[in-house]
This record gives structure tokens, C-alpha cells and sequence, in this order.
């Protein structure tokens, strides 16, 4: 093997960015940091590692698995690499924003990394970006993000933003009405995640009865609602069934052209959410765009709904932006830069003297145009 | 809208399954082009009656792949591959009740340790060597009763691993047991029940919510009217 491949070589899961790729992730970035800005959520930035035990406390827990440790030599104490930014503004938000008048709004972007990829996505440095709405426990709060996200993904060009609704509640809160053992509810568990509609019935009554009728609550919004409707809840599903539907109608009137789609029994993703959550699609992308929903937010438990977006999978799924024409500008011209670029040019300065064929030499550093006499020539 | 449909990839699994897959197919309404038929045709995908709706044939652990991937919607594929993967961008909505066969633990007949005071006492085993085409399903299953699974990856011909010496059990699929038997191996665990399964792609149904739901309507009233 020669000294250039070995050097190039990467630990398995990451790698490095290269023009166009870099700038569209960018792009990406402050798209929907604009948009999110534009809403009044302001940005927080909070640091790659801190102290494991503030990182993996409460709904963090469930990112210990891919959370990276490293010793601080300093305090002599664990830190861990963050492998989810949410975690962290949640922090922020009941420490030190904790007087900070309610609701408050943060949105943010930054790198995160994980243990271990998956055989699906391999990566294990990608971007999120996201925005959290802390303190607020209105169906309102749940549409505005959730019109917020699907809406800057459109903005972004993303054809056929689709968002699939979910309660990873629901289930539970039957299980425990029916007072299922636990090892029925692992079975029921595995049976609703392959949406096995038979196995499920092979559990006799009463599961059969109930989660017959809710793993077929899949597809299409208004479907869906009318047969969650007909359903026969106990008082503590049937309250997050209504709650569902009103969150459907506000979304409804934030942005009347969205589809929606609800899933009853979806389940994947959500380990730490407490309500209504939700995930992005788009026809084309590998998984989810984005994900969010309702959680409780630091150790005081604050009731936040959020949402954060795969940059990286986005990226695979809308249009870079198109490139604008390079100027290869003659030497010396260097002082004439800001004329040209507030035209619209990219200027790409000589910095050699008495380079005898402009044209070649615009060609070679990958110009679409060069100056020659003062005219602006198209290469060839 | 009413435009032309999206493209449909239906993956399919080479060899004994696709027999008994392809009347339910057809019973669904699809017919693929004549070459699907054709045992000398190289060709890995076929055009059907619906002109948006492709099958691809390929193996079976592949079948799961390609569906995971997003790179066919639809796909049949056994429990035992599902098993294998736990994809999750996978749902197994329907159990086509063919391919029926079950995953188990085979050892020699007249093993070397036949008799002697752990043999038959997995309670008492630390660690088995054990050669499979399903290393994890095989790791999990031993260490949920504390043994630890050294898997040997093979591809096939399983039967003969034991015998060479090259370990003391195979987990395999078994539907007769003729093959174990003629090899001089006895069926001594069930790890669990196989049958093939439709499978969709998870962001695919999100996405095609009505046509997707559709065709697992059609295929379970298929599968439905052939077992009553």
C-alpha cells in the first residue's frame, strides 16, 4: 500500500467534506437557522464534550450507548462527546436560562458523534440542527415546530415533505390499562414493530381486541383519525388521541398543502419522548430527515417540545444551490475584486504575471469566465 | 394526483422460496415477464403486467438489504434473515406461511463428549464453538443463558463442519432433518420458527402510505383465501 492511500485513510465511519458538499451542508445550516431565527428562536451553542453525568442525565440516558468517553485530565472526571445536541439545549434552558421567561425558544447546529454506526448510515460524525420550544405544554407549541420544521425543509427545496405523526405512549399507557405481564408486552412490543397484524392476533383477547384495531391506525391522516375515533379508549389514551387531533388541526391550518400521515403504534426513535413526536420524510431520502416531539426537559423536568434534522440526510435530497459564474481577473486586477463580486461574480484573482493565454489558464483553475482588455470573455 | 405511479421494486428470493412465493405474486395480480421463467435468463430484473411495478430476483439475506435500503419497497424474505439483520427500517407486516422451516442447534450424533458429565447440560457450558450462516441470532441466543458463541461464519454446507472437526454444533435452518441425519447429526434445540414474510421499507410506507397499505391488503387476503 503506498503513503498516499494509508494517509488518507479514515477510522471507519467518517470523513471529510469536499466542495460542492461542504458548501450545500452549509447551505443546509443556515437555511434553517434563517427560518428558525425568523420565528424568534435564538441560537445557543454548547461545547463538543462535558461531563458525562450532566450529558447522559434523564432523557439522555437513552444516548449512553453511543455516547464517546474520554478522561479529563483536568478534573480527573468522565466526559462524554455529545451524540445528541437536544440533551445539552435542554440543559441550557433549565439551568442557566432557568428564569429566562417561558416559552422560550432556542434553535441550534453543531457536529455530533456516536459510537457506532449503523449497516443503513455508516456515519458517525453528522450534523444536526435543530430547534428546542421549552415550557410550553400547548398543542400550539407541538404545530409550531412541527409547521416550522416541515416548512424550512420545503424552503430548502426538499420535494414532498411528508410528516408521520406518532404517540410512542400510547402503547404503554394500554398496556398498562389492560395490566399486561411484561413479558406479553415484549412479545406485543416486537409484534406492533414489524406491524405484524397476525401475531398480534395470535395473543387472544383482550390484545387482540385492542391492538387489532390500532396497528392498522397507519397511513393516511384522515383515515387514520376516523378509525382512531371509533375506537374504544380507555380515558388516558383517548385524552392523547384527542390531543393528537387537535395538534393535527393547527398544523392543518399552519400549512393546508402538508401531508400528513399518522402512525399509532410507531415506536422507533423515540426513547425519550413523553407525547406527541414526529418524523420527516421525503420520497428519496434513506430514513428520516428530521425527528422531534415532546419531552421533559433537565432534572426539573420541564415540559419542551423539539425537533432536530439529519443536515446530512438532507443533503441527499435537495439540489445544490446553483453555482455563480467564476471570473478568472488578470494580475494585478486584485483591487477591481469587489466590483465584480457585488455583480454577481466569483473572482478568482492571477497571481503570476504574463501568463500568455488567459483563456487556458481560466479553463485550468475551473473559470467559466476571464478579463481580458477589460472585456469579460466566456471560456470556450 | 393522478400522474404515472412511482416506481415499485419487488425484491424476491433466488431458489426453494421463490416457487412457493410466485403463485401468491400472481394471485396479487402481478405477472412478470416471460424470461422470469426462463431458467437460462441472466437477467436480474423483469418488467410485470404494471408498468411501474419491477421484480428483482436475489438472495434471500440480500432481499432484506435491498429493502432496507430503500432500493426496492417490497421485498419476501424468512424470519430468520430478519432475525439476523434486525433492520429497523424494516416492517414485517404479513406472514406468507410459506417457507416454513425452523432455525435450530445440531450437534454429532456420536459427539466426542457424548457421556460425558456437561454434555446436554448447556446450563454448564462457558462457551461453544458453532459453525452458522446466522453469527448473531446464534450470539444472542447462547448469551441470553450466559454461554458465550464463538461463530464460525460459513456460507453452506454446514452438515459438515462437525464431522471434519472444525467445531461441536451448526445452527442452521431445518425443514426435514434428512440432511442432518445423513450427516450424522441430531437436532437438538429449536431456536425459533421460520416462515417467509412480505416486508416494506419503513420511510417507503411513510411516504406511499395508500399504495403500500394497498398491496398488504391484497397479499394478506391472498394469503388468507389460500389457507382457508
Amino acid at each position: 500500500m503506498s503513503d498516499t492511500v494509508s494517509k488518507a485513510l479514515l477510522p471507519a465511519g467518517l470523513r471529510d467534506f469536499l466542495p460542492p458538499d461542504a458548501a450545500l451542508e452549509a447551505h443546509v445550516v443556515s437555511g434553517l437557522m434563517a427560518d428558525f431565527g425568523a420565528h424568534g428562536y435564538e441560537r445557543v451553542k454548547p461545547p463538543l464534550i462535558e461531563f458525562e453525568e450532566n450529558l447522559l442525565d434523564g432523557a439522555g440516558a437513552a444516548t449512553s450507548k453511543d455516547t464517546f468517553r474520554v478522561m479529563d485530565p483536568v478534573s480527573q472526571r468522565m466526559m462524554g462527546l455529545r451524540a445528541d445536541m437536544t440533551i445539552q439545549v435542554a440543559r441550557i434552558a433549565t439551568t442557566r436560562l432557568a428564569k429566562a421567561p417561558r416559552p422560550l425558544r432556542l434553535c441550534y447546529s453543531g457536529q455530533v458523534l456516536r459510537v457506532k454506526g449503523t449497516q443503513l448510515t455508516p456515519e458517525r460524525q453528522f450534523t444536526q440542527a435543530g430547534l428546542e420550544l421549552i415550557g410550553s405544554d400547548s398543542p400550539a407549541a407541538d404545530a409550531e415546530v412541527i409547521a416550522l420544521a416541515a416548512g424550512a425543509l420545503a424552503a430548502l427545496g426538499v420535494q414532498g415533505v411528508s410528516v408521520d405523526l406518532n404517540l410512542p405512549t400510547l402503547v404503554p399507557v394500554l398496556c398498562d390499562e389492560l395490566e399486561l405481564s411484561p413479558e406479553t408486552q415484549l412479545r406485543l412490543r416486537a409484534a406492533l414493530d414489524q406491524k405484524d397484524a397476525a401475531a398480534v392476533r395470535e395473543m387472544g383477547d383482550p390484545v387482540q381486541d385492542l391492538f387489532g384495531e390500532l396497528i392498522r391506525c397507519s397511513g393516511e391522516v384522515d383515515t387514520v383519525m376516523e378509525r382512531l375515533g371509533r375506537l374504544d379508549l380507555p380515558q388516558a389514551a383517548a385524552q392523547r388521541r384527542d390531543r393528537l387531533k387537535d395538534v393535527v388541526a393547527l398544523v392543518r391550518r399552519l400549512m393546508p398543502g402538508l401531508s400528513l400521515t399518522v402512525d399509532a403504534v410507531e415506536n422507533r426513535g423515540f426513547e425519550y419522548h413523553t407525547g406527541i413526536s414526529f418524523s420527516i420524510f421525503a420520497p428519496g431520502a434513506r430514513g428520516e430527515l428530521a425527528r422531534g416531539g415532546r419531552y421533559r426537559a433537565g432534572t426539573a423536568k420541564e415540559k419542551a417540545v423539539g425537533c432536530t434534522v439529519y443536515v446530512d440526510t438532507v443533503m441527499g435530497v435537495i439540489a445544490p444551490p446553483a453555482d455563480r459564474p467564476r471570473l478568472l481577473l488578470p494580475y494585478g486586477d486584485r483591487a477591481q475584486a469587489a466590483a465584480w463580486q457585488s455583480k454577481g461574480w466569483i473572482t478568482v484573482a492571477m497571481l503570476e504575471d504574463g501568463i500568455a493565454d488567459p483563456e487556458a489558464e481560466a479553463r485550468r483553475q475551473r473559470c467559466t469566465h476571464y478579463v481580458s482588455n477589460g472585456q469579460v470573455r466566456t471560456v470556450g | 394526483m393522478t400522474t404515472s405511479p412511482d416506481p415499485l421494486v419487488i425484491a424476491l428470493p433466488k431458489g426453494r422460496i421463490l416457487k412457493e412465493c410466485m403463485p401468491l405474486i400472481r394471485a396479487a395480480g402481478i405477472e412478470p415477464e416471460a424470461a422470469f421463467d426462463d431458467p437460462d435468463s441472466r437477467q436480474l430484473t423483469f418488467a410485470t403486467n404494471h408498468p411501474h411495478i419491477r421484480i428483482i430476483r436475489v438472495r434471500s439475506f440480500d432481499v432484506a438489504t435491498f429493502v432496507a435500503f430503500g432500493a426496492a419497497q417490497l421485498g419476501v424474505c424468512g424470519n430468520d434473515v430478519l432475525m439476523e439483520f434486525e433492520y429497523p427500517e424494516l416492517y414485517a407486516p404479513l406472514d406468507l406461511g410459506i417457507g416454513r422451516c425452523r432455525l435450530s442447534v445440531a450437534e454429532l450424533a456420536q459427539g466426542a463428549d457424548r457421556g460425558s458429565l456437561t454434555h446436554g447440560d448447556p446450563s454448564q457450558w462457558s462457551h461453544v464453538r458453532i459453525a452458522t450462516k446466522y453469527p448473531e441470532v446464534t450470539r444472542q441466543h447462547f448469551a441470553a443463558r450466559g454461554v458465550q458463541a464463538e461463530c464460525v461464519k460459513l456460507n453452506g454446507a454446514m452438515e459438515l463442519a462437525p464431522t471434519l472437526g472444525l467445531c461441536s454444533r451448526i445452527v442452521d435452518l431445518v425443514s426435514t432433518g434428512s440432511t442432518l441425519k445423513a450427516n450424522g447429526l441430531v437436532e437438538v434445540e429449536t431456536i425459533a420458527e421460520v416462515s417467509s414474510r412480505l416486508i416494506v421499507n419503513r420511510a417507503a410506507l411513510k411516504v406511499r402510505p395508500a399504495e403500500l397499505n394497498g398491496w398488504i391488503d391484497t397479499f394478506r387476503t391472498v394469503v388468507e383465501k389460500g389457507a382457508a
